[in-house]
C-alpha cells in the first residue's frame, strides 16, 4: 500500500487506517490481476505505479482512479489533516490571510497594472473555494488546476488587450498569490498535504506538477509573508497587521459564513463601511468575546446569535443602518435564544426549553395584548390588532404594548 | 518551508520518473524537466515562446500561458528530446521559492539581459544557488538575451564567456525578437544531456 500512496503516508498512519488499508489492499490487487487477464497484450501505458513494479494497462488505470476516489472518500475523515499540528497550521495560515487580505495591494506583489482586474479574479476565487467540496485527491487537484487555468486565461486576455508579451511566471505567480490571499480557502495547507500524500505519484507530473508546485510555493510565500516580501516598511507592516487584527472578528464571522455555504463577497463599499465603524466593530467583538466561553445552554445560544447579527449587519450594504442601533436592538432579543436558530441546530434537550419559552411568550403576549386593547378602549382610539403577525412583528408589538403600558 | 519540504522526491529523477502514460522515456526518447531562471524582464517567456511556437508576435493567440510549455526536438542521431519547460517568477521577493521549481530539474537555463548589468549579477546569483542546492548533474546554460539590442550592450561577451567557463556552463547569446540562436540553445542542451542509460542507474 505504501507503494500506492507514497512513503509520506506512513508517519501519520494510525493503527485503524493501517488495518483498513491492508484489507482493501487485497481487493485492489485482485482487481489488478483481473485486469491483467482480460486486457489486450499491448500495454499502452507505463505508469510507474505500481505494485510488483509491473506495467498497468489503460483500462485498469481508469479503474484504479475510481478505486482511489472510492477508497479516499471512505477514509477521508481519517486521512485529512490527521494530526493537530496540521490543523493548527491551517488556522494560523488562514488567520494570516485574513489579516493580510485587508491591506494588501496588487503592487505589493509586483502585479503590473495591465493585469489588474480584481473583478474577474473573483471568478478564480470561486474555483479555489470549491476545493473543500471534494474528498478525493484527484478532484481536489482538479480544482487547483481549474483555478490556475482561470488565472492564466484572465492574464492572457489582459495581455491581448494591452498588446503586451504573453504572461509568463513573472505575471502568473504574483496574481496566483494575490487571489489565494483574497480567497482565503479554509484548510489550504491540509488540502495540499493531502494531495501530496494520496494522489497517485505517477499522475502528479508535467503540467499538473508545475501548477501544483506553484500553489505550494504560493502557500510557502504566504506562510512566510513579512514586510520585506510586500516591499513595505517594517513599521508600516506591523501597524497594518495590528489594525487588521482589530477587524478580524468581523472577517472571521464572514469566513464562517463562507464555509456554511452562504454566498458572501466583499465589495469595496462594504470594506469602507467596516473601516468607518471601527469602534463599533471593536465593541461588537468585545460583546461576543464575553460570551464565548459560557457553556450553559441559554448563554451558549447568545453567542451564535450575536455573531449572526454581526455578519448580517456587515453584509447588508445597501441600507446604511446604524450598527449601534442594531446592537441596541439585539439586546431585546437576548431573552429569545431560538429566534435565529435553524432546525438542524436543535437537539432533543432543547424541546423542553423551547416549550417553556413558548408558553411564557404566549402568556406574555396574551396578557399584554389584552392590556393594550383595554388601554386603547379606555382612550377610545380605534385601533385594530392584526392577529396574523409574524414572529418578528409579534415581538415588536410586545415591545410596543410594553411601552404603551408604561405610558 | 512548510509543506514544501515534503514534496515527493519520487519524480526527482526527471529522466526516468516523468511518464504520464502516453509516452515512455527510453534511450531514444528523452523527457527532461527544464527550469528557467532569471530576473523579471529579461524575456524568459519570450525565449520559450520563440522556441515552442516559433513566433515572437506578442498579439498572436496562444491557448495557455507561457509559464509551462513543452516542446519536442529531434536530434541528428534520431533520438528525440521532450523539454518540459518550467518558468519561474524572477522578482526578488519570490527568490526563496525557486528551489521548489528546480528540484529534480535536469536542465537549468539562467537568462540575463545583455543591456542590464543588474540582470547579469542576478544570473550569477542563480548559478551559485543551483550549485549549492540543485542536483549535482544538472546541465546549466547561461543565456544572454536581447542580443539584437547590441548598441545598448553593457555585459560584454568576454565577461559572460569567462564566467560560464569557470562554472562549467554552456553559454550562448540569443534574441527572442529575431529568433537568433533560440533553436541552437535547445539543441546544444539536448546534446549535453546525459543519456538515460547513465541516468537511470
Amino acid at each position: 500500500m505504501e507503494q500506492l500512496y507514497g512513503s509520506h503516508a506512513s508517519p501519520f498512519r494510525c493503527r485503524f487506517l493501517s488495518s483498513y488499508l491492508s484489507q482493501i489492499k487485497y481487493q485492489i490487487l485482485k482487481v489488478i490481476v483481473l485486469m491483467y487477464n482480460c486486457s489486450s497484450p499491448t500495454w499502452t501505458s507505463h505508469l510507474g505505479l505500481i505494485p510488483f513494479g509491473l506495467v498497468v494497462p489503460m483500462k485498469s488505470w481508469i479503474l484504479l482512479v475510481r478505486l482511489e476516489k472510492y477508497v479516499m472518500t471512505k477514509i477521508f475523515n481519517r486521512t485529512f489533516a490527521p494530526v493537530p499540528d496540521e490543523k493548527k497550521h491551517d488556522d494560523q495560515l488562514s488567520e494570516k490571510m485574513a489579516l493580510v487580505q485587508q491591506f494588501i495591494r496588487p503592487e505589493n506583489l509586483d502585479i503590473s497594472s495591465t493585469f489588474r482586474n480584481e473583478n474577474s479574479w473573483l471568478l478564480a476565487q470561486k474555483e479555489l473555494q470549491k476545493i473543500n467540496m471534494y474528498k478525493a485527491p484527484r478532484d481536489k487537484l482538479l480544482c487547483i488546476l481549474n483555478f490556475c487555468k482561470v488565472i492564466n486565461n484572465l492574464l492572457l486576455n489582459g495581455s491581448l488587450s494591452s498588446k503586451q508579451n504573453p504572461p509568463g511566471a513573472d505575471e502568473f505567480l504574483p496574481v496566483l498569490i494575490y487571489v489565494i490571499i483574497k480567497a482565503n480557502p479554509p484548510q489550504l495547507y491540509s488540502n495540499l498535504l493531502y494531495i501530496q500524500r494520496y494522489r497517485f505519484r505517477s499522475r502528479l507530473v508535467s503540467e499538473v506538477a508545475y501548477y501544483f508546485t506553484n500553489i505550494l510555493s504560493a502557500e510557502s510565500f504566504i506562510w512566510n509573508i513579512n514586510a520585506k516580501a510586500l516591499s513595505m516598511n517594517e513599521l508600516e507592516f506591523q501597524k497594518k497587521m495590528e489594525s487588521a487584527r482589530a477587524f478580524l472578528p468581523v472577517f472571521l464571522s464572514n469566513s464562517s459564513q463562507n464555509i456554511s455555504g452562504i454566498k458572501f463577497e466583499y465589495k469595496g463599499n462594504k470594506m469602507d463601511r467596516i473601516k468607518t465603524n471601527k469602534s463599533i466593530g471593536e465593541q461588537l467583538s468585545a460583546t461576543s468575546g464575553s460570551h464565548q466561553f459560557h457553556s450553559q445552554s441559554s448563554e451558549y445560544r447568545k453567542d451564535p446569535f450575536i455573531a449572526n447579527r454581526r455578519s448580517v449587519s456587515v453584509s447588508e450594504s445597501q441600507e446604511d443602518s446604524n450598527p449601534l442601533e442594531e446592537q441596541e436592538l439585539a439586546r431585546y432579543f437576548v431573552e429569545y435564544p431560538f429566534l435565529y436558530t435553524s432546525v438542524g441546530d436543535l437537539t432533543i434537550k432543547d424541546v423542553e426549553t423551547l416549550l417553556h419559552s413558548y408558553k411564557k411568550i404566549v402568556i406574555e403576549y396574551v396578557s399584554l395584548s389584552k392590556g393594550k386593547t383595554d388601554i386603547n378602549q379606555s382612550f377610545s382610539s380605534p385601533f385594530s390588532e392584526n392577529k396574523t403577525q409574524t414572529n418578528n412583528n409579534n415581538i415588536d408589538s410586545v415591545d410596543e404594548s410594553h411601552k404603551s403600558v408604561e405610558n | 518551508m512548510g509543506c514544501a519540504s515534503s514534496v515527493p522526491d519520487r519524480n526527482a529523477g526527471s529522466l526516468t520518473g516523468l511518464n504520464d502514460g502516453s509516452t515512455a522515456s527510453d534511450s531514444k526518447n528523452l523527457k527532461v524537466k527544464l527550469v528557467l531562471l532569471g530576473d523579471s524582464g529579461v524575456g524568459k517567456s519570450c525565449i520559450v515562446l520563440r522556441f515552442v511556437r516559433g513566433q515572437f508576435d506578442p498579439t498572436s493567440k496562444v491557448t495557455v500561458g507561457a509559464s509551462f510549455l513543452s516542446q519536442t526536438i529531434a536530434l541528428p542521431d534520431s533520438t528525440t528530446v521532450k523539454f518540459e519547460i518550467w518558468d519561474t517568477a524572477g522578482q526578488e521577493r519570490y527568490a526563496a521559492l525557486a528551489p521548489l521549481y528546480y528540484r529534480g530539474a535536469a536542465v537549468a537555463v539562467v537568462a540575463y539581459d545583455i543591456t542590464s548589468s543588474e540582470s547579469f549579477s542576478k544570473a550569477k546569483y542563480w548559478v551559485k544557488e543551483l550549485q549549492k542546492h540543485g542536483s549535482p548533474d544538472i546541465v546549466m546554460a547561461l543565456v544572454g538575451n536581447k542580443a539584437d539590442l547590441h548598441e545598448n550592450r553593457v555585459v560584454s561577451v568576454e565577461d559572460a564567456v569567462e564566467y560560464a567557463e569557470k562554472n562549467g556552463m554552456f553559454f550562448i547569446e540569443t534574441s527572442a525578437k529575431t529568433a537568433d540562436n533560440i533553436n541552437q540553445l535547445f539543441e546544444e542542451i539536448a546534446k549535453r544531456l546525459p543519456r538515460p542509460s547513465v541516468v537511470s542507474v
